[in-house]
């Protein structure tokens, strides 16, 4: 009856919801840099942009994703996470107090800053790939769970490269290899850790949420390895200087024109053509993932700075429409789960917990951020605009959280569980 | 026995019918639920709330889950 997997495993709503709440605050602060300094965000390397970059790539993406891996490990892994609710808290905060200093040490150019930022940040981390991966060995695998541990691997790698150059910062004294470490730092981050992460959470949710015909089994069980092996390879390159390093991001561009397509054939092919939010932000996520590489592959060619600028851009917010969209099915289930496993027999519906308008809000928000930002390359005008409706969107997010939060408390409080009936 | 076939139904509605019609069992009724997956969650809301199931995998993408609040009643997967 128990098919070996543990029944009560699911973590407290607060283990997520810490997370996704901080999302929307490192948002709003997103906002604030770059409608104050949009040249300086938009100019590469500059210490604004780089500040700005990690704020989105570390306070709003992974943040979100570690809430996600903490709900997705206990529900796929066969295996709670132990201690979770203390380990969730120092996860949380040391991520928040690693994203503040290092933005800050950028920002002001700070070298006890850095130290700070590689102590939380590099322990965050770290604990979290400690905690989680050998979780991830035991069990029956299957293609999320090795997506989930490969982009684990790379988030590591990814933050060691990220404490050595922060030292690097500390001291102001950069090492030969630097431009290569912070190459190397980027494609592990982008895509080994958010890529690969994505394309894993594809592989389980697209065709369960949406009825679609399954993903090929080619697919799913050579496109770890594709873009393992190319990191692996280009990683080599970069450090040995060999030439023709862009052929292993055209394979790793190839694959994910190849992941787009695939996920775009199958939400065209769902079963049932019900409306929903979140196939609006997968649908937008697939066009703007495709952006990202075309603009990649055109900065190769040309070494044009605003391609790498759209690219990058792109990149992020095809990150954020994933998770804006898997945001909107997780929190509701979250809380409609809880208060059914607490036997509340007047659990809300789940597409009542956030209404159908306000989630239409959140995306009508994200396609214009997404516009304008990316227009806003070229017209700096609407780089600051971006940010404006940016902030919106965030605000609308974070009261879409509060109230199904406060909808969840609520009913606790109020409502009548099985026993009383 | 109150058949409830979900195979063609998108995320969540297969969990909310299920649990809606679990609220409302009563002595020997049994839920025979058709699904495309095996929905761990249910399980942990079922069982947190006094009720048991039974969970046969039929084939690919073909589980068969029974559930009921009686606790002597033996849950047995019959073919459809």
């Amino acid at each position: 009856m128990y098919n070996g997997l543990s029944l009560d495993q699911a973590p407290p709503i607060s283990v997520v919801l810490r997370f996704f709440f901080t999302v929307p605050v490192f948002g709003i602060l997103l906002a604030l840099i770059v409608f104050f300094y949009p040249h300086d965000v938009l100019t590469p390397t500059h210490p604004i942009s780089l500040a700005a970059i990690h704020v989105m790539f570390l306070g709003i993406i992974t943040m979100s994703m570690f809430g996600a891996l903490f709900q997705m490990q206990s529900v796929l892994g066969g295996r709670p996470i132990p201690s979770v609710l203390g380990n969730a808290f120092l996860i949380h905060l040391f991520l928040v107090i690693g994203v503040l200093s290092l933005s800050g040490a950028f920002v002001l150019g700070t070298p006890e800053l850095f130290i700070i930022a590689s102590v939380f940040l590099g322990g965050s981390i770290l604990y979290v790939a400690t905690l989680i991966l050998p979780l991830l060995f035991v069990g029956t695998p299957h293609d999320t769970l090795r997506g989930m541990r490969l982009a684990l691997i790379a988030l590591s790698l990814t933050a060691i490269l990220g404490i050595v150059m922060a030292s690097e910062y500390a001291n102001l004294s950069f090492s030969a290899f630097h431009a290569v470490i912070r190459s190397v730092h980027y494609s592990l981050g982008l895509v080994g850790w958010i890529a690969i992460l994505i394309i894993a959470v594809a592989f389980q949710v697209v065709e369960m949420f949406y009825v679609s015909t399954p993903y090929s089994p080619w697919c799913k069980r050579n496109a770890f390895k594709v873009i393992a092996v190319s990191l692996f390879l280009k990683i080599i390159w970069l450090f040995t200087t060999l030439p023709y390093v862009w052929v292993f991001d055209l394979v790793i561009g190839a694959l994910l024109i190849g992941f787009v397509t695939t996920t775009a054939k199958r939400l065209k092919m769902r079963k049932r053509r019900v409306s929903d939010v979140s196939i609006w932000f997968w649908s937008s996520g697939i066009i703007l993932l495709s952006l990202a590489v075309v603009a990649h592959m055109v900065s190769l060619s040309n070494g044009y700075p605003q391609s790498q600028s759209i690219s990058l851009i792109a990149f992020g917010l095809f990150a954020l429409a994933v998770i804006l969209g898997m945001m909107g099915k997780i929190v509701p289930f979250l809380v409609w789960f809880h208060l059914n496993s607490a036997g509340y027999m007047d659990t809300p519906l789940m597409s009542n917990i956030i209404p159908q308008s306000r989630a239409k809000g959140v995306f009508t928000l994200f396609i214009l951020t997404s516009f304008t930002s990316i227009v806003g390359v070229f017209y700096i005008e609407f780089f600051a605009l971006s940010a404006l409706i940016g902030a919106a969107m965030f605000t609308l997010l974070l009261i879409n959280l509060i109230k199904a939060y406060k909808l969840y408390r609520y009913t606790l409080s109020h409502g009548k569980r099985f026993e009383q009936i | 026995m109150i058949l409830l076939d979900t195979r063609e139904l998108d995320h969540p509605v297969p969990l909310e019918m299920a649990v809606a019609a679990f609220k409302k069992l009563t002595g020997d009724e049994v839920i025979h639920m058709i699904h495309r997956r095996e929905p761990i969650p249910l399980f942990e809301i079922i069982t947190k709330n006094g009720g048991r199931y039974l969970s046969v995998m039929e084939g690919e993408n073909l589980w068969h889950i029974y559930i009921t609040r009686s606790s002597t009643l033996e849950l047995e997967h019959t073919h459809v």
